[in-house]
């Protein structure tokens, strides 16, 4: 039934192609437009896979000895831990058809208020994490109800509470970093390891699987999806289209204050502006992985090879000794062509 | 034998700004009819569907359902009381399959409590979106693996005229389900259409194709100017005398509804 039916990630890489010619190979009959189409298809589907094994291909045969080896992969996916749950959680909103500009204002302003609350308030650790990260939802809620109920365009409204939290995390803080004083236990939870397996991959997994059952399993995914593709449909069907926009956006903001409590026990301090990156990675990640496996939807486990595609670049262009600039070039040019392939799979899927 | 009236219009209003899209609509629909409503753009059809739908509220007048003076709005309520409608848009999920969308917003699902919580139980909704299909002879591939965007126009409407009729037990509503279909896709949706009746299905129908109205309504009624012009049984007129009173042509009736004459 799985194989046949659900709409999982998982099963997605079962239907597609072993390869460009044999799927061409299916349609024998196609004109050559059919053919352009096929293959732009292909290349909306596939193309973040296509660069990301492309990377992994060049960057193992220019650097043998430093780039392909475990450790490495291990380092890669240990740096972007915390990079991959903030952009999985904006990939809830985007699949609602909502954007969420706020994230990277929200990371930032949770990490530096878990390090204040445990630096001056005395509370004890889970508790602090546990406020900050609820601080986080109740933001997510507020930008739900600001772009749902009151109806403002999701740009502007996230825009405007993204703002408003820089504004309360330097009243906060003053644009003082601030510095952890007890901080063995707390720093402990992001650079710890169990069985060699470092937390914060353990907790990037734990947060991608509930992400993707919600999304797939749950009755709130069902709705979030359908109203990204057609809220007014959703709405005849008798799907809570406003509860369902402010729990997604609920989710993001949550993901983000995860991802700032993280990032803070990384640092093992609390940086006013540390987390405000998180906005154009999460996005560029979760457009590159629009372009992978879905013909330019979004779901979670494409912003995970979005995300991976991203940090293989940049770690393989490290490597082999490029200047820093470029990585940013990549990023951006990486970026252009994804969206493009992305809007290029939906042309070509439909119809 | 009298059939037993489902459904009851009783000198509905209902004005937009300074605009009467309907003005004093009388309507008796019986149980098992299949009317279609026919008329100009702007005659008021869609008006009268809406009101029907929960999607509009009359300005003034009663809806009686099955002897009680009843709201139909907002949508949701009149879903609850057995009313389903099928847009012309469809209101389809395009990348859902036709199970998942037979199922949107009343997925089967485990647990109790908010929707975050409750896990879709896609077997079972395959299954019983398979089974409706089956009972109603829809031939349709895919039914849990492909999605509607997938499908030809023509399937896409017989699976959205499924999903109405599995959860429309009392009426259903109809707006122009042949328009934008070929010859063949047109028959078939008329054949689903003839299958729900035989069912005992009560089916409201808007439509321009004369044709295709008489291939399966017992009635006609034609809306002209914000009024009912007419209210025919299908078997005791012709496509000319319903054009005539389309176009106004021939001045309207004076509407009675012709269930009570024939009974009477």
């Amino acid at each position: 039934m799985s194989a046949d039916h659900s709409l999982s990630e998982t099963s997605a890489p079962a239907e597609a192609p072993s390869s460009l010619p044999s799927t061409l190979a299916r349609y024998p009959s196609a004109s050559a437009r059919d053919r352009r189409a096929q293959l732009m298809r292909l290349l909306g589907t596939y193309g973040t896979i296509i660069v990301l094994a492309s990377m992994l291909v060049i960057f193992s045969a220019l650097q043998p000895a430093t780039f392909a080896t475990i450790g490495n992969f291990r380092n890669i996916i240990n740096d972007m831990a915390i990079g991959t749950i903030v952009a999985a959680g904006l990939t809830v909103p985007l699949v609602a058809g909502d954007f969420d500009l706020s994230i990277g204002y929200v990371a930032s302003f949770c990490g530096l208020l878990v390090v204040g609350l445990l630096s001056s308030s005395g509370l004890s650790i889970p508790l602090a994490i546990v406020l900050v990260i609820c601080l986080g939802t109740i933001i997510g809620i507020v930008n739900g109800i600001v772009v749902s109920k009151i109806g403002v365009n999701a740009f502007i409204a996230t825009l405007g509470t993204g703002t408003i939290v820089v504004g309360l995390n330097y009243a906060y803080s003053g644009g003082i970093p601030l510095q952890l004083t007890q901080s063995r236990q707390f720093t402990n939870i992001a650079i710890g390891r169990i069985a060699g397996v470092p937390h914060l991959v353990i907790i990037m997994a734990v947060v991608l699987a509930l992400l993707w059952v919600i999304l797939n399993r749950t009755v709130q995914g069902q709705h979030i999806k359908a109203i990204g593709v057609s809220p007014e449909s959703a709405r005849r069907a008798g799907v809570a289209v406003d509860r369902s926009r402010i729990v997604a956006f609920a989710i993001a903001s949550t993901c983000a204050a995860i991802g700032g409590v993280l990032m803070a026990s990384n640092l093992g301090s609390g940086q006013v502006t540390a987390g405000d990156s998180f906005m154009l990675t999460s996005f560029s990640a979760a457009f590159l992985g629009s372009a992978a496996l879905r013909e330019g939807q979004f779901h979670i486990l494409g912003t995970l090879i979005g995300v991976l595609t991203v940090a293989v670049g940049n770690n393989g262009l490290a490597m082999i000794g490029a200047p820093i600039f470029t990585q940013f070039l990549f990023t951006g040019c990486l970026l252009v062509v994804a969206v493009a392939l992305g809007g290029i799979g939906r042309r070509y899927g439909r119809g | 034998m009298a059939q037993a009236t489902l459904l009851s219009l009783r000198d509905i209003c209902r004005s937009f700004g300074g605009i009467q899209a309907l003005d004093n609509v009388s309507l008796e629909i019986a149980k098992g009819d299949i009317i279609g409503l026919v008329g100009d753009n702007g005659a008021g059809k869609s008006t009268l569907i809406k009101i029907l739908a929960g999607a509009h509220d009359p300005t003034s007048g009663d809806v009686i359902l099955e002897g009680r003076p009843q709201k139909l709005s907002p949508p949701a309520e009149a879903q609850r009381l057995g009313i389903e409608t099928v847009y012309q848009d469809l209101s389809l999920i395009g990348t859902f399959t036709a199970a998942e969308n037979f199922f949107l917003g009343r997925e089967l699902a485990l647990g109790r409590g908010p929707a975050l919580l409750r896990l879709i139980r896609r077997k079972s909704m395959g299954d019983t979106a398979v089974k409706g299909l089956d009972e109603l002879h829809i031939d349709i591939p895919g039914v849990r693996s492909k999605t509607v965007e997938r499908m030809s126009g023509g399937q896409r409407q017989l699976v959205a005229i499924a999903r109405g009729a599995f959860w429309g037990h009392k009426l259903l509503l109809l707006d122009e389900p042949t328009a934008a279909l070929g010859v063949r896709e047109s028959r078939e949706v008329l054949e689903l259409i003839k299958r729900l009746t035989a069912k005992g299905l009560t089916i409201v129908m808007v439509t321009h194709n004369l044709d295709h109205l008489w291939q399966v309504c017992n009635r006609v009624v034609v809306m002209r100017r914000g009024r009912k012009a007419a209210d025919l049984l299908s078997s005791g007129t012709n496509m000319e005398e319903v054009v005539a009173y389309i176009t106004g042509a021939k001045a309207p009736m004076q509407t009675r509804s012709p269930i009570g004459e024939a009974s009477a």
